[in-house]
C-alpha cells in the first residue's frame, strides 16, 4: 500500500466518521433508525478508489465510531460492522460483475439492501432469536433503507462526478 | 452540481433496481401481514386457567360454562362469535364476527383470543376486576 493511499484512506475515513457522527444529529422517527450517510463516503471510495480502499474506509469508520461512542463490542458495533461490510462487499461486487450496467444510484440500492438484509440476519440469530417481530419489521427497514439508498446514491454521484472533474492529481495517483 | 442534470444522470437500470426494491418491501408487508395477523386457532380461557383449543377451520357451535355463567360461542367460516351470553350487557355478542384479536367476557370470566398455533407459555392474567 503506497504511502498517499494510506493518507487518502484516512482523509476519506475521516470525512465518513463525521458524517457518522452528525446523522446522530438529525432526528428520527424511530430511534436506532439512521440514514447511512456514511455509506455516501464508502460509495464514493468504492467507485473511484476500488474495493480495498472502500473496506478499510468502512472498517475504520465503524471501529472509531463506536470507540468514540463507547458501544465497541456491543450489539451496535455488531450490527454496525456487519451492515457495513455486507454493503460494502455486495457493493463492490455488483460493481465487479457489472461495471457499466448500474451508476452510483443502483449500487447504493444494492448497498442498502444488503445493509439491511445482513442487520437483520445478525439481529435474529444473536440478539432476538424470533422469527415474527423480524418479519414483520423488514419490509419497512427494507423500504426506508431504499428511500435512503436512493438519496445517498445520489449524492454520491454528485461527489463521484466533481471530485473526477476536478482532481487529474486524485486520478493520476489511483492505484 | 444541479439537480436535474444529477437526477438525469440515473440509468435505466437504477429505476428498475428502484422500482424492484420498492416493490419487495410493499408485497412483503402484504404477504407477512396476511401470515402473522390471522391466527389459526380460536383459544378459549376460563377464569385465567382452563383452556380450550379449537381450529378456525372447523366449523362449530360450543357451550363454554364457567362458575359465573355461560357462553354460546359459534365458529364459522374462519370467523368467531359469541351467539349467546348469560349476562346483563352482552358486549361480547355485540362485538360481532372476529378472525383476529380477543372477545373478552368479564362478568362470565370467560376471555376468547384468535390467536397463533403456539401460546406463550408464561402469559398468566394478573388480576380481574368487574
Amino acid at each position: 500500500m503506497q504511502s498517499q493511499d494510506r493518507y487518502r484512506i484516512a482523509l476519506l475515513s475521516a470525512y465518513a466518521l463525521a458524517l457518522h457522527g452528525f446523522e446522530s444529529l438529525i432526528p428520527m422517527p424511530i430511534p436506532w433508525l439512521r440514514a447511512g450517510l456514511s455509506n455516501i463516503i464508502a460509495l464514493t471510495t468504492l467507485v473511484l478508489f476500488g474495493f480495498r480502499a472502500a473496506m478499510m474506509v468502512t472498517l475504520t469508520r465503524v471501529m472509531l465510531a463506536s470507540l468514540l461512542t463507547g458501544s465497541f463490542l456491543g450489539p451496535s458495533f455488531i450490527l454496525s460492522l456487519g451492515g457495513g461490510v455486507s454493503s460494502v462487499a455486495a457493493s463492490g461486487l455488483v460493481l465487479r460483475v457489472l461495471p457499466n450496467i448500474f451508476g452510483t444510484v443502483g449500487i447504493s440500492l444494492i448497498g442498502a439492501f444488503f445493509h439491511n438484509i445482513s442487520q437483520l440476519l445478525i439481529a435474529y440469530l444473536l440478539f432476538i432469536q424470533k422469527i415474527e417481530p423480524v418479519l414483520i419489521i423488514a419490509p419497512f427497514l427494507i423500504l426506508l433503507g431504499t428511500v435512503t439508498g436512493f438519496v445517498n446514491g445520489l449524492v454520491a454521484g454528485i461527489l463521484v462526478r466533481n471530485l473526477k472533474n476536478s482532481g487529474s492529481k486524485i486520478q493520476n495517483s489511483n492505484k | 452540481m444541479n439537480l436535474r442534470k444529477t437526477i438525469n444522470s440515473i440509468g435505466l437500470a437504477d429505476w428498475l433496481l428502484m422500482a424492484i426494491f420498492v416493490i419487495i418491501p410493499l408485497a412483503g408487508m402484504v404477504f407477512i401481514n396476511s401470515i402473522i395477523s390471522s391466527g389459526s386457532d380460536v383459544v378459549i380461557e376460563i377464569e385465567g386457567m382452563d383452556k380450550y383449543r379449537y381450529p378456525l377451520s372447523d366449523d362449530r357451535v360450543v357451550n363454554i360454562k364457567s362458575s359465573h355463567g355461560s357462553l354460546n360461542v359459534e365458529i364459522r367460516g374462519r370467523k368467531v362469535r359469541v351467539t349467546e351470553a348469560s349476562c346483563a350487557n352482552k358486549l361480547c355478542e355485540r362485538q360481532g364476527w372476529l378472525d383476529k384479536g380477543a372477545i373478552i367476557c368479564l362478568p362470565n370470566r370467560i376471555s376468547i383470543t384468535v390467536g397463533g398455533p403456539q401460546e406463550p407459555k408464561d402469559r398468566t392474567v394478573d388480576a380481574i376486576t368487574g
